[in-house]
């Protein structure tokens, strides 16, 4: 090793005390951020190219899916609502409230509501350019998951029963309410 | 040698880049916001020009976007995005040399005596400016070389390679490099001792 670094110290005319201080100067420059337009180019230049995958913008693509899973669920609830009986026959009248007490699907309606309030809190944020890396990371894999599960309540051939209709859009709310905190802190981030 | 470079810090997780592999646009831009300012900062060091730097840098990811099916992972994805910016960098420089109508093989001659000293060395040495002014002053193909071996970690193999050169080409070119820097570091021990001398 030592006969290197005086063979280097030779070629190079610089000891190696000099050698390691250029070295750490070197590194230590500052580094030069590009100008913000220059992703937008980036991007263009790939559209025109073909190189990006069709992708349906995610708020209007689950907002969808979403909604067909809705149908789907008021289709399948519709034999479940409690019978409506009359006063006169004897029985008692079940309220809405009471219904939301009684009845198991109370609880699916109150995830879907939910998550109806989640999207449109989700839409009212503005749009950011800015992510960080790791955030984005985050967002594309929630934003997946919450797909997957639209995917699932809209497939008429899944069949699901109410209760395992009920988890997923249990899970549906979790997962949009993180997006949410999300998408309200990355927001919050630019908007400083 | 060891990899010093920026780009090695850089983490990028494998699912970003299976996702980048099936063209998913957010995909490919978390992995221009982590490697956007290294990327660009390369292509400036090189070319000092922001527009060419600016230019090359797009190049540099149109060209990851294109290839990130074929990466394997085989390398760091960070080695793999600054071999495409400097070889991208690496062709605008022989192109812009051959449209000359130069040689990319030294372009020493053009210097004259004390160019570098009078680029920006200054007498204040721990202003970093003064490393960079000195290192902005070298000639081109000069800059370049000790920009990859010192900063990149690149071998003068490495880079013999890149620049269709031999090593032999490289060694020197550093060597150059480090006379024409030399009396920055020589002020920088002055300033070293002077300073020890007035603290004791």
């Amino acid at each position: 090793m030592g006969g290197d670094r005086k063979e280097e110290e030779m070629i190079y005319g610089l000891t190696a005390d000099e050698r390691d201080a250029l070295h750490e100067g070197l590194n230590s420059l500052p580094d030069t951020p590009p100008p913000r337009m220059l992703w937008e180019r980036i991007r263009e230049q790939a559209e025109a190219e073909g190189l990006l995958k069709k992708r349906r913008d995610f708020r209007s693509w689950y907002a969808g899916a979403g909604l067909a899973a809705a149908v789907v669920m008021a289709v399948m609830m519709i034999p479940q609502q409690p019978p409506v009986t009359q006063p006169d026959s004897g029985t008692t009248y079940v309220t809405p409230d009471a219904t939301a007490a009684q009845d198991p699907a109370s609880g699916l309606q109150q995830w879907m509501i939910r998550s109806a309030q989640l999207e449109q809190n989700l839409r009212a944020l503005p749009e950011t350019s800015v992510v960080r890396a790791g955030t984005a990371a985050t967002i594309i894999e929630l934003e997946d998951r919450i797909a997957a599960i639209d995917y699932q309540l809209s497939d008429p051939d899944a069949r699901l029963t109410p209760a395992e209709t009920e988890i997923f859009w249990r899970e549906r709310v979790r997962l949009m309410e993180s997006l949410v905190q999300l998408r309200y802190a990355q927001a919050q981030r630019t908007s400083m | 040698m060891a990899d010093m470079s920026r780009f090695a810090d850089i983490r990028i997780d494998d699912s970003i880049v299976k996702r980048a592999a099936r063209g998913d646009v957010r995909a490919y831009e978390i992995i221009y916001r982590a490697f956007a300012t290294p990327v660009y900062s390369l292509c400036l060091r090189f070319t000092k020009v922001p527009a060419h730097a600016e230019d090359l840098a797009q190049e540099t990811f149109i060209e990851m976007m294109r290839s990130i099916a074929k990466f394997r992972g085989e390398a760091a994805l960070g080695s793999w995005i600054r071999r495409i910016a400097v070889t991208k960098s690496l062709m605008f420089l022989r192109s812009a040399w051959t449209n000359r109508s130069r040689s990319f093989a030294d372009d020493w001659d053009e210097m004259t005596p004390g160019d570098a000293l009078s680029h920006g060395i200054s007498r204040h040495p721990d202003d970093a400016l003064d490393l960079d002014a000195a290192l902005d002053s070298l000639p081109v193909v000069s800059r370049t070389v000790v920009w990859l071996h010192d900063v990149e970690g690149f071998t003068h193999k490495e880079i013999a390679k890149l620049m269709g050169k031999t090593e032999s080409f490289s060694k020197s070119q550093l060597s150059r490099a480090y006379q024409r820097m030399k009396p920055l570091l020589e002020v920088k021990d002055e300033a070293l001792e002077a300073a020890e001398l007035r603290s004791c």
